[in-house]
């Protein structure tokens, strides 16, 4: 028996410690902690509900706009405002480029490096890459000279980021060429994340932190030029998506095969659901709301079916709150994993530990169109289902979605979301074109309410976020969130029921110790 | 070319095909970020291109929301700004390093114990609950900042929760966050700090102080310190008293109203009064609407967001002054303007951009110079009608009934 810790876990956003115990190379027991409380929710007493809006995405640099667009919704319901419908797919494009940007920069920025090895790369082959990358069908970069980089930066003794990592780990198992191929496109991705940036630029005038969807619609007028500016860049994207993220991902899926055998997790995944129809049915999402336990079936779930345990974090506070009547009041205790251990609150969902993110998504957005909904009725845009399918058929397991629970499952599903959202963008940027043509020049609905309460639940790319929000008098009274990661890194509950990234963390192989590279991996498939 | 295959950066734009002249341009609007003039281009470029090894640095996460970092991967790729960032060994940066945990902790020892680095640190100083508000390897976010800039060349503080803890210094300060220089200053370490506020950190800057820290200046940090020129902000931290800080004036000595492209509508009266409005479209000024741009001092309108893309007005929402100190308390609520502020009753009938540099704690002399810049511009005059604004403003709040 041994104890494996990784603190900090890197590459990711925020503060995070994992800890395993380890017997026989398996991971038999894991904790979580969030290393780090700064109060939002306390901060935004006594301000006003715009204010929210402003300060509240602030809470994540890496998805400040599905922050914002939860905390503009939950004053949008307690104050009963219906956004225009030109807001609606304005923040639905701004959405969506904040969910490629993500999924891209994760994928190659924050995931690769625990399965693609640059070091290894500089033994590959020039022209044994360029071959590898056509017969993969992914797109071909001037492989020579990014190799004759790698060198450079090697041969000069300082490794900068890349140090001191054990890249000697048996875990890498790539060939040199498409470790080549995976840096090149690393390097592209940086461009790309960027690229759909300015497409939140565009729209929101910076990014992280836009500006824009304010409560009551957005404040962005779009001009021709502007949409234009849009279209190409979503166009670029799909192009990289299509040409890279995707046949990297059934590139590389092959050589780690045996991640399909772990890092499932607790089984049940949650969506708020993500990208309004004009219904705004939050059941009618192209990204639908729903709670899958177990089988082909989804329940329905609302703001009142969320509790919060504190018995395991270092709160004071009461344990087994509603949000909407929730609190945070700290308390630093000792880290110890047999009584408290983390900043982050044990969110549940109908009492249930609930993963959230692109696999609770994905996998509700299957269930759904396996019982014969259509989330979309454009056909040219490739639906969940349809992508998932034919990935598993591309891994010889067709038919079998269950092979999705697990640690390869949430890397894949993260990136055949990412074909899904563009897919989706570039329609509703001609749905757009065509309300304006239409003569609908509505953005915004000012508000004649001053008190009420209300929930904004919805999707960042990483989960499931929820802005609770109580106002009277035009003050904040009450403010809570349950932020994705909350879902995900939860701890124990009163229950002692471990959370979603412990329950993935339990039972997988750890090789080294030392060198806990397995840990690594299920901890970033998180994207916490 | 003189420089012709002999250097590392030479290679380097060959590789990623920047042309000479691109390399120019961009050594161009460096020089403009840094208010120098951009004939001043050839100079910045032959520093460049005469540097030596990679900086040493290591990139600190406090309590930050990792914003800052998403900013800086916003810079043009592959372009001459990440060639410049090249000129970084960012030996410690957890939100890209391949090496997580120990293996981690070992390169901040490794850089600490080699000396002559720089330390970018974005994030509050988490000090509440005895320091435990933050750790990281089980040690408390505070120390570990303290060893690290204790033997640094310089400390770039990125990011207003940097500069001076941010929103999360927001009252009532529930975590008792503060800002670097505040938290240097309570340690008695005088390591010079940069300080680059806004919220992200706009990443064109913080190339601009690479290139001038390492390039110009040759890493000597006193002819670094020697070689800028400076703006001083002052502000009293509610637990660790007045605290002066370091900002280059090139990027935060003028206002953010003197620059900005929708300037003529103020001039003209024209202003827009609801958001996605009409008079948006016409891209009318936000003044009305909240716009703290009078009152906050940075090129954002020079430089702007993104690979120069767009900026906050552009897209029709009002400067909140996350450049300004304190700016979550400060500024909001965000939607009343300043006349709100009461600061015309307070100090006579001002003009928004003499209000602006008394809320910003600019210096007198600052002042002086600002207003003649306005003059300068035929930009003071009598002014806009500034009464009947805030006769306007108050019809509006008790229309509807909101309050400060």
């Amino acid at each position: 028996m041994a104890r494996a810790v990784i603190d900090p876990v890197t590459r990711i956003e925020g503060h995070l410690r994992v800890e395993c115990e380890v017997t026989d190379g398996v991971v038999k027991d894991a904790w979580v902690s969030g290393t780090l409380y700064r109060g939002m929710e306390t901060v935004m007493l006594d301000r006003q509900p715009e204010d929210a809006f402003y300060v509240t995405q602030r809470i994540c640099g890496v998805c400040p706009i599905s922050h914002s667009h939860a905390s503009s919704m939950s004053t949008e319901a307690a104050l009963g405002i219906e956004i225009p419908n030109n807001a609606r797919l304005i923040r639905n494009l701004l959405e969506a480029a904040q969910f490629l940007h993500s999924h891209i920069l994760w994928f190659y920025t924050l995931a690769a490096l625990d399965f693609v090895s640059p070091i290894n790369a500089l033994s590959a082959n020039i022209a044994d890459t360029y071959a590898l990358a056509q017969a993969a069908g992914t797109r071909v970069a001037d492989f020579g000279a990014i190799a004759k980089r790698l060198t450079a930066f090697a041969e000069n003794g300082q490794l900068s980021f890349l140090g001191g990592h054990y890249w000697d780990h048996p875990g890498y198992v790539l060939p040199p060429e498409l470790d080549l191929i995976a840096t090149a496109h690393y390097l592209e991705a940086l461009e790309m994340q960027a690229v759909a940036n300015e497409v939140v630029a565009v729209i929101g005038g910076k990014f992280p932190h836009p500006m824009t969807s304010v409560p009551g619609g957005t404040a962005f007028v779009p001009t021709e030029q502007k949409l234009d500016d849009i279209l190409f860049r979503f166009t670029r994207l799909k192009d990289f998506i299509d040409t890279a993220l995707i046949p990297d991902t059934l590139a590389i899926a092959p050589f780690i095969l045996e991640t399909t055998t772990y890092g499932g997790g607790c089984g049940n995944f949650l969506s708020w659901g993500v990208f309004d129809s004009a219904d705004r049915d939050p059941y009618n999402r192209f990204l639908p709301r729903g709670f899958v336990t177990g089988g082909l079936t989804a329940e329905e779930v609302g703001p009142d079916d969320v509790t919060e345990y504190v018995e395991h974090s270092w709160y004071d506070s009461a344990s087994g709150l509603n949000p909407a009547k929730g609190e945070t009041s700290v308390n630093f205790d000792e880290y110890n994993v047999d009584n408290k251990y983390s900043y982050g609150k044990a969110a549940r969902c109908k009492e249930k530990p609930a993963e959230v993110g692109p696999l609770a998504r994905m996998v509700a957005a299957y269930v759904y169109e396996a019982g014969g909904k259509t989330l979309v009725e454009d056909t040219s845009v490739r639906t969940p289902k349809a992508l998932i399918d034919l990935t598993l058929e591309a891994l010889g397991v067709a038919g079998k979605p269950e092979v999705l629970v697990s640690l390869l499952g949430r890397i894949a599903a993260r990136n055949l979301e990412a074909a899904y959202v563009v897919d989706l963008a570039l329609m509703w940027v001609n749905e757009l074109v065509g309300a304006i043509k239409g003569g609908d020049s509505s953005y915004f609905k000012a508000r004649e309410s001053f008190d009420g309460q209300g929930a904004g639940l919805w999707e960042a790319p990483r989960g499931s976020v929820g802005h609770w929000i109580d106002i009277k008098n035009n003050k904040i009274q009450g403010y809570q969130v349950v932020a994705p990661t909350t879902w995900d890194i939860a701890p124990r509950d009163a229950a002692g029921v471990a959370g979603p990234m412990e329950q993935a963390l339990i039972g997988a192989p750890v090789f080294d110790v030392e060198r806990p590279l397995e840990m690594l991996r299920i901890a970033h498939s998180f994207d916490p | 070319m003189a420089h012709e295959g002999h250097n590392a950066l030479h290679d380097l734009l060959t590789v990623r095909g920047v042309t000479r002249r691109d390399f120019l341009k961009y050594c161009g609007s460096i020089a403009a970020a840094l208010g120098m003039s951009e004939t001043m281009a050839p100079q910045i470029a032959a520093a460049l291109e005469g540097a030596p090894k990679l900086m040493p640095t290591l990139w600190l996460n406090g309590g930050s929301c990792t914003g800052c970092t998403e900013s800086i991967a916003q810079v043009d790729s592959p372009d001459v700004a990440t060639i410049v960032l090249d000129y970084l060994s960012t030996n410690y940066f957890e939100t890209i390093m391949a090496a997580a945990g120990e293996q981690a902790e070992k390169q901040i020892e490794e850089t600490i114990a080699e000396g002559g680095y720089i330390v970018i640190y974005e994030g509050s100083v988490m000090t509440g609950q005895d320091g435990n508000t933050l750790l990281v390897a089980g040690k408390k976010g505070t120390e570990i900042l303290s060893e690290a800039a204790r033997g640094a060349a310089a400390v770039i503080a990125v990011g207003s929760c940097a500069v001076d803890g941010g929103w999360v210094y927001g009252y009532p300060n529930p975590a008792e966050a503060t800002g670097v220089q505040a938290w240097l200053n309570h340690e008695g370490i005088t390591t010079p700090v940069v300080n680059l506020p806004t919220c992200p950190v706009n990443p064109e800057w913080i190339v601009a102080m690479v290139v001038q820290l390492l390039l110009v200046a040759d890493r000597d940090v006193a002819a670094f310190v020697e070689k800028t020129e400076w703006v001083t902000r002052s502000y009293t931290d509610r637990k660790y008293g007045a605290v002066d800080l370091l900002m280059p004036k090139g990027i935060f000595g003028q206002s953010i109203h003197d620059n900005c492209p929708r300037r003529g509508h103020f001039e003209n009266g024209e202003f827009v009064t609801e958001f996605g409005s009409k008079e948006e479209a016409m891209g009318y000024c936000l003044y009305k609407v909240g716009c703290k741009g009078p009152q906050t001092f940075t090129n954002c309108p020079v430089v702007r967001w993104n690979r120069r893309t767009s900026w906050c007005v552009e897209a029709g929402s009002p400067c909140i002054g996350c450049g300004g100190l304190n700016w979550v308390d400060n500024n909001s609520p965000f939607f009343h303007r300043l006349a709100d502020m009461q600061m015309g009753d307070a100090l006579g009938n001002v003009q928004p951009g003499s209000v602006g540099a008394v809320v910003g704690g600019v210096a007198a002399a600052a002042l002086v110079a600002h207003g003649l810049g306005m003059k300068a511009a035929g930009r003071v005059g009598d002014g806009p009608p500034m009464e009947e604004m805030k006769k306007y403003d108050r019809k509006r709040l008790a229309k509807k009934g909101g309050d400060k």
